[in-house]
């Protein structure tokens, strides 16, 4: 048989990329991005498993950082905090993102509702430092919260250094700026429900509640799955920003997570090995823990988080 | 027998309780702007709920947009701001147009690229040395650069890209059009409302990016951007570097003024970009949600 009858594939593979070089040149710049600012910094995480040093080669220690890391008595505490964090803001919490989508759809007049959903997406727009700002000045011993306290004839709470309650603060301030627009993936679904769903259940006689729980929740099923999965893969990091915002000196060690531990060991104390042996844990779980529960979710409900 | 809309005690409850929630977004803000337009002699009795500012004074704001570290601040904001987002939407939305070719043949293994850098975060240190090694240290371009393309607004991009019709694109390669000129001709005007999206997004995370800016930016203090003042003055409390030690030695008007009002002003100084943004964010982006109505 002739060798030229048959479809060179390889070849014409390469052409084909030939071809398409502009296209290539214009991805360039971005290709270049992830390699300077995200490739090189994976290829620094080596660093977990050598010495620092700024100038010539880093020795290699082995598994130096991880046992040190694993036998303080203080890594415990943060991964707990972290866990305990996680918990309240993306489980505990949950409910309250499905239920504000509930209520917003069964707001009757337009314009009221457009009021509610234009203040409570605010919120999730300002910068965590205004947040904090904000939060501060309302929970301060003179602030709006201790007014309202004093005139049910409570005593004032200094509730931003108050131990007891900071994971409480953190959790409903969580609510706080991001109901609003987090809901917003379940109340797209409930309003992309055909209304003959609804014209049907009217003949059946069905009353406000029977047409939420048959109607409106099996259509909020795959959102939730997809915000779950989405608020797993987030487990590890608790909300940095917030807790880096939120903490003070009396409430540090309860609220002390795994990503402010990084910034403090790692950035103001220049442990620069054992702040990246932390993050290599951090984001080997994190990616164990999307990676497990797209594929359980696909194999559950057909729906994934990517595909 | 039809009644005319009567609110059901139900509707009144659910009324009360998502008037509740709004107010408590909306009286803590216009409590702070309240203060921080009262005199200092007022605003240190006004107490959390008020929201009307009481012997109207602008010294809080004269103080801000005369000072040393702030003002350097805020233009620095500005620039990082305009220059970052107009980086992050160059490279965006090329990258979308690249990826949104249907017939390209590296497509698969790129996008499994640009998944594993979505999912593997690979922390603060190894980010901090990389910016250390490549000099970058002390320069805006490095918080510019750090974060120069987000995988999920580059997503959301490629979404608008893959709706605009073939036939046009084809049309436009007959009548010999560059990449470019395809780009700026066609895939920008037929996309204007996700464009603009992503330009939003881009611009508030720009505006409100702290802790980069507070790890990169720190030779002088003059380097530095809005919200990290804005955390050193707000969050940690720190009034001495804001107000200057020869001031409080002298207890000049600098001194004496109400340190709660003026950091009330320095945050309303940082919100107000964002308000003027957010129509726009809710007119592209969030428009359909407005527009369901009650199905019975």
């Amino acid at each position: 048989m002739d060798k030229d009858l048959l479809p060179n594939r390889k070849h014409t593979y390469w052409q084909r990329i030939k071809s398409e070089r502009v296209l290539y040149l214009l991805l360039l710049p971005t290709l270049i991005f992830f390699i300077l600012f995200r490739v090189l910094p994976i290829i620094n995480m080596r660093l977990a498993f050598f010495q620092f040093r700024s100038r010539g080669n880093w020795p290699f220690v082995g598994l130096k950082y991880f046992r040190i890391i694993f036998s303080s008595p203080g890594f415990k505490q943060i991964l707990g905090n972290t866990l305990i964090i996680s918990f309240m803001k993306y489980i505990l919490l949950f409910p309250a993102f499905v239920i504000f989508a509930l209520m917003l759809n069964e707001v009757r007049s337009f314009r009221f509702r457009k009021y509610v959903q234009v203040v409570s997406y605010l919120p999730h727009f300002l910068s965590w430092v205004v947040i904090a700002g904000i939060w501060i000045s309302s929970l301060s011993l003179a602030g709006g919260v201790n007014q309202i306290m004093a005139f049910f004839g409570r005593d004032a709470v200094d509730f931003m250094t108050d131990r007891e309650k900071i994971r409480w603060i953190l959790m409903i301030c969580e609510a706080w700026r991001s109901m609003g627009w987090d809901s917003i993936i379940f109340y797209t679904a409930i309003i992309a429900i055909s209304p003959t769903l609804y014209e049907a259940a009217e003949i059946d006689g069905a009353n406000r509640m029977q047409i939420i729980r048959n109607i409106i929740l099996p259509a909020l099923v795959v959102p939730m799955i997809t915000m779950f999965i989405l608020n797993l893969g987030f487990f590890l990091n608790a909300g940095f920003d917030q807790v880096f915002n939120f903490s003070n000196q009396a409430v540090e060690s309860t609220i002390d997570i795994l990503d402010t531990y990084i910034y403090r060991i790692g950035i103001e104390g220049g442990q620069y090995s054992l702040a990246t042996a932390v993050s290599l844990i951090k984001g080997v779980v994190g990616v164990v823990l999307v990676w497990s529960t797209h594929i359980f979710a696909k194999r559950v409900s057909g729906t994934g988080v990517w595909s | 027998m039809k009644k005319a809309k009567r609110l059901s005690a139900g509707q009144v409850v659910l009324g009360f309780f998502l008037l509740f929630i709004t107010l408590t977004m909306l009286v803590p803000l216009l409590n702070i702007l309240a203060k921080s337009f009262s005199s200092p002699l007022e605003s240190p009795l006004m107490g959390g709920l008020t929201i009307f500012p009481k012997d109207v004074d602008f010294i809080n704001y004269k103080i801000v947009f005369s000072h040393p570290i702030l003002v350097p601040a805020l233009i620095n904001s500005i620039i990082i701001t305009v220059v970052g987002t107009v980086v992050n939407i160059v490279l965006t939305t090329t990258a979308a147009y690249v990826l949104s070719r249907p017939k390209l043949t590296l497509k698969g293994p790129i996008m499994v690229f640009l998944i594993i850098m979505m999912l593997f975060d690979p922390g603060l240190v190894p980010e901090y040395i990389v910016v250390q090694q490549l000099g970058l240290m002390g320069s805006k371009w490095s918080v510019i650069l750090v974060t120069a393309v987000n995988v999920y607004y580059l997503v959301i991009m490629m979404r608008y890209f893959e709706k605009v019709p073939l036939s046009i694109v084809e049309a436009a390669t007959i009548d010999g059009a560059s990449h470019l000129q395809m780009l700026f001709k066609i895939f920008y005007p037929l996309s204007k409302a996700g464009v603009a999206t992503i330009t939003m997004f881009y611009a508030v995370v720009r505006w409100n990016e702290y802790f980069r800016a507070g790890i990169y930016l720190t030779r002088k203090s003059t380097d530095t951007v809005l919200q990290v003042i804005l955390r050193q003055f707000v969050v940690l409390g720190d009034t001495v570097s804001i107000i200057g030690q020869q001031n409080v030695f002298d207890y000049n008007v600098m001194a004496r003024v109400d340190y709660d009002a003026l950091k009330g002003a320095t945050i309303i100084v940082a919100i107000i970009p964002i308000l003027i943004l957010y129509p726009f964010v809710l007119k592209f982006y969030a428009k359909d949600v407005f527009s369901g109505g009650i199905k019975e």
